[in-house]
């Protein structure tokens, strides 16, 4: 079999190559978005939220026996912090300013562990909640509202009871909460709730993140507590994230399509200019079937290179988007910046579509070389 | 006219070509007979000449038995196989074993060297690489380009590529070796060198040759002449020792 190609016109497998390599570009990078998006939306749901929920029995408000609930979890393997927390809405008021808030009552160093609350303090120290009951931290954006700064005094309000307390800090955590969170002392929390020694709920963190699902099971069976994990509360996120999967892939789809055309359009061009050439080779007796591989290698050939070259392009801009953060709106889209993951699996897919692609574009040129008449080719100047 | 018409359904064995009736018509607004009931029968290892005026359907008739054109009627039997009726496959295979085409311009690959052009046809059919390129050195050799093999055709004079595609055309050994002009592009000294090597094989394994051509030198070697004028066969004559006889009456005056 007469397996070497025809060498074709450089400039012209320059740009079918660069077509498909861009096809391959967006679409790893796409994935990678996606899958960077998918990522982050776990890691800010790890981080932000304790891995297990530990809610009140379905009849009650409150949990009122945290202590020995704490301990109890504290025997499981691998866990990092346990911490009782009271949550609540109420109303925040400074001056002439009002805004609705959401308070965390929790003793700062079980609070801590739990949700790494310090390392997004951004003023003050959450710490200093401990020596003051009547002392808070509060979000950023909040305090902007309100134009309050540390240092000032302000009011919570719920119900008919209010607390006065002091501004000793601000936090930054990057998402939408940092316009209504309030972090207060369990005490001072459950001042204003006037429910006696109770808390809302319990958090806890632990070592593996995937360790949750069985403890929460095991929780479930051994307590009445309501217990949730973090997948269970990110479930609809995930869920929602698996949908627009499904829309991905169409464009995918589509991206490969105009690729593909892009290909097919240049193996016809080839064909044509090298119609001459075909006929010659079927005067010397190439077969059609020979005559349809020549012209399907001559376009699957193009692929590796083509999709090394998209790999190499969306790894650049990757790394682009990692040093150059692009801003997104936190409240929208729940992260506050893009990221791009990379995995192999995102690479061989891009490979094997690349594949198919020429192969697809590759048949009908391909036929179309092997159907030409060979007195007509070989005429052709 | 009477023509050598074989009883039908017997093949003999020393025919290599049998044309039976023969009709090819180009359709069109007019319908140009560019063959008119052509009727011939080739004898394995003959040497054969066509010649006609420019448009006679000369070179239709080449393109026939070289398989690369279907007629619109009639039969054209290859060592007894009806080729217009056997699968395109067929027909590409019995091309690249049983047909050696040197065509009017030399149209060779023009990416390919003097050696890759002339193994090709060997590579198509399957032979090994080191084969192909032993027998094809040999070849081009015989054709007097041992020195270029390794040129590609736009480093070779028209002459040159001429003899590098009739080293091509011989290269599978084909039982028919079917030139179009082949001396048309070559000087008088490389085309008596192709001859010679043409007629040397002849001899020597028995090919057969049909050759279209307007050199009446060339044509008065061979040893049958076949006249073609407006898709007709009106003219035959053979060799007989020296000179050439009319076995036909020729209805043209005009010398060729």
């Amino acid at each position: 079999m007469a397996r070497k190609h025809m060498v074709s016109n450089p400039k012209m497998v320059l740009f079918t190559v660069m077509s498909v390599a861009l096809a391959v570009a967006v679409i790893v990078l796409m994935m990678g978005l996606m899958e960077g998006y998918r990522g982050e939306i776990i890691k800010s749901t790890v981080e932000n939220n304790p891995h297990i929920i530990i809610s009140s029995k379905e009849n009650e408000d409150y949990i009122s026996l945290y202590r020995t609930l704490s301990s109890t979890v504290w025997d499981y393997p691998d866990v990092q912090a346990v911490s009782p927390r009271l949550l609540g809405k109420a109303g925040a008021k400074y001056k002439d300013e009002v805004r609705g808030v959401s308070f965390v009552g929790a003793d700062p160093a079980q609070e801590d562990p739990l949700m790494h609350v310090q390392e997004d303090v951004v003023e003050g120290d959450y710490l200093d909640l401990v020596f003051k009951k009547h002392s808070a931290i509060l979000g950023t954006k909040l305090a902007e509202e309100l134009e309050v700064k540390p240092g000032d005094d302000f009011y919570l309000i719920r119900m008919n009871r209010s607390l006065k307390l002091e501004v000793v800090g601000l936090i930054q955590t990057g998402t939408g909460s940092d316009e209504s969170l309030v972090y207060l002392p369990l005490e001072a929390a459950q001042d204003l709730m006037d429910q006696g020694d109770v808390v809302s709920q319990v958090g806890v963190r632990l070592g593996d993140i995937y360790a949750a699902p069985s403890i929460t099971d095991d929780l479930n069976a051994r307590t009445s507590y309501d217990v949730k994990s973090w997948q269970d509360q990110s479930r609809d996120t995930l869920e929602l994230l698996d949908t627009q999967k499904a829309i991905m892939y169409i464009f995918y789809f589509l991206v490969f399509v105009i690729a593909g055309f892009g290909v097919a359009n240049a193996m016809i061009m080839i064909v044509s200019r090298r119609t001459k050439e075909i006929g010659i080779l079927m005067a010397m007796g190439t077969t059609g079937r020979s005559i349809v591989q020549i012209f399907l290698t001559e376009s699957v050939i193009q692929a590796p290179p083509a999709a090394l070259l998209g790999c190499l392009m969306a790894y650049i801009v990757a790394r682009l988007i990692e040093a150059y953060p692009i801003e997104m709106p936190s409240d929208i889209y729940m992260v506050s910046r893009m990221t791009v993951t990379l995995t192999q699996e995102v690479f061989v897919y891009a490979v094997g579509f690349a594949i198919l692609v020429n192969l697809a574009a590759g048949v009908y040129p391909a036929y179309k070389a092997s159907r030409l008449d060979p007195v007509a080719a070989i005429a052709t100047e | 006219m009477k023509h050598r018409i074989d009883e039908a359904g017997v093949w003999n064995n020393n025919h290599i070509i049998e044309i039976v009736n023969l009709f090819k018509v180009y359709r069109g607004g007019v319908d140009v007979k560019a063959l008119d009931n052509i009727n011939l029968v080739i004898e394995e290892g003959e040497f054969l000449a066509i010649v006609g005026p420019s448009g006679s359907g000369k070179s239709t008739l080449l393109n026939m038995i070289g398989l690369l054109d279907t007629p619109t009627s009639g039969k054209i039997l290859l060592k007894g196989i009806d080729i217009t009726q056997i699968s395109a496959d067929e027909r590409a295979r019995l091309r690249n074993r049983e047909l050696g085409f040197v065509f009017q311009y030399h149209h060779l690959l023009p990416e390919f060297t003097a050696l890759e052009n002339v193994m090709m046809p060997m590579l198509i059919a399957g032979v090994k690489k080191e084969e192909a390129r032993a027998t094809a050195l040999q070849f081009l050799e015989d054709v007097g380009l041992g020195d270029r093999i390794n040129s590609r055709p736009n480093q070779l004079s028209g002459g040159q590529n001429q003899r590098v595609a009739v080293a091509r055309a011989l290269a599978n050994h084909p039982s028919v070796v079917i030139g179009d002009e082949l001396t048309g592009n070559l000087d008088t000294k490389t085309s008596d060198l192709i001859y010679d090597l043409l007629r040397k094989l002849n001899k020597k394994i028995n090919q057969t040759f049909i050759l279209v051509t307007h050199d009446t030198e060339l044509a008065e070697k061979t040893d049958r002449i076949l006249r073609i004028v407006d898709g007709k066969l009106v003219c035959e004559m053979r060799r007989e020792g020296d000179r050439f006889v009319s076995t036909e009456v020729c209805q043209t005056a005009e010398a060729e």
